[in-house]
């Protein structure tokens, strides 16, 4: 089975909705330094960050025709 | 501005051509790489001070007697001095050496995984009883401001004649006899020997 990934605009409109989550993580762990929000923005909020930022580089990716270039 | 742009593009829908994948990689790359490293760094000072340390309530009784400006203890004296002050727990605790912040912070992972899983209803006057240091305080640690070479050191003459054993750790700098332990509630258990 081949898989195969969503279009474009939906990846980057996932990456999109991830960052929207992730970003609020991390600045309240800036805003109020205590326990849980360090350890949320350290670990959760980096994941989904990382993850925003994965998608937004296989976007790019497929722009760039990177898998065609590579083929060749 | 991150927030503005990545609402934007999913509300307006706008075409993929060259200026939206500009905003997007702001919106989606360099500002949250920026917040990321910012909350890093905050998050990672964070961790090293004392109301940070103090926040699980089986350390409270150790925090307390560190901002207590009448206690006596060594942890309370050290977080009296300006070197020291609010991270007197950490600069105490930390293992020193070139990969000493990664194994310290390895260390506090340790703590949060076990107060999560073992300590985190435990009752205070339990937690004084039962949780113990994994390990004393190396004399390394002393050794990093109080220098065993220097003549004034060398002039107290318990000092000079327990030289090569507090060089090799035989005997704590915070034991009975010596200074005395760090901390009030400093417990001697199976893995803390009296020296």
């Amino acid at each position: 089975m081949k898989l195969r990934l969503p279009s474009t605009e939906r990846l980057l409109r996932a990456a999109c909705v991830l960052a929207l989550v992730a970003l609020p993580l991390m600045v309240w762990s800036i805003v109020d330094p205590t326990v849980w929000p360090v350890l949320v923005a350290l670990s959760l909020g980096q994941a989904i960050g990382t993850l925003s930022l994965l998608l937004f580089l296989v976007a790019v990716a497929r722009d760039l025709g990177l898998r065609a270039k590579l083929r060749k | 501005m991150a927030a503005a742009i990545l609402i934007t593009f999913l509300v307006r829908r706008p075409a993929l051509e060259g200026t939206t994948k500009l905003w997007l990689l702001m919106g989606i790359g360099v500002f949250p790489i920026a917040t990321a490293a910012t909350a890093n760094v905050s998050g990672f000072a964070a961790t090293q001070s004392r109301t940070f340390c103090g926040s699980c309530h089986v350390m409270i009784p150790h925090a307390s007697d560190s901002n207590d400006p009448h206690s006596t203890s060594l942890s309370a004296i050290h977080a009296r001095s300006d070197q020291f002050g609010h991270d007197n727990c950490y600069t105490c605790h930390k293992d020193y050496g070139m990969y000493g912040y990664v194994l310290t912070k390895m260390g506090g992972m340790r703590h949060v995984y076990l107060y999560l899983t073992k300590y985190h209803s435990m009752p205070l006057e339990e937690a004084k009883h039962d949780i113990r240091v994994v390990s004393p305080v190396p004399n390394e640690n002393c050794m990093s401001c109080h220098t065993t070479t220097a003549p004034g050191w060398n002039k107290v003459p318990d000092h000079a004649s327990a030289l090569s054993d507090v060089r090799k750790g035989a005997l704590s700098c915070a034991s009975p006899g010596c200074h005395g332990y760090a901390h009030p509630y400093t417990k001697l258990g199976k893995e803390l020997p009296a020296k």
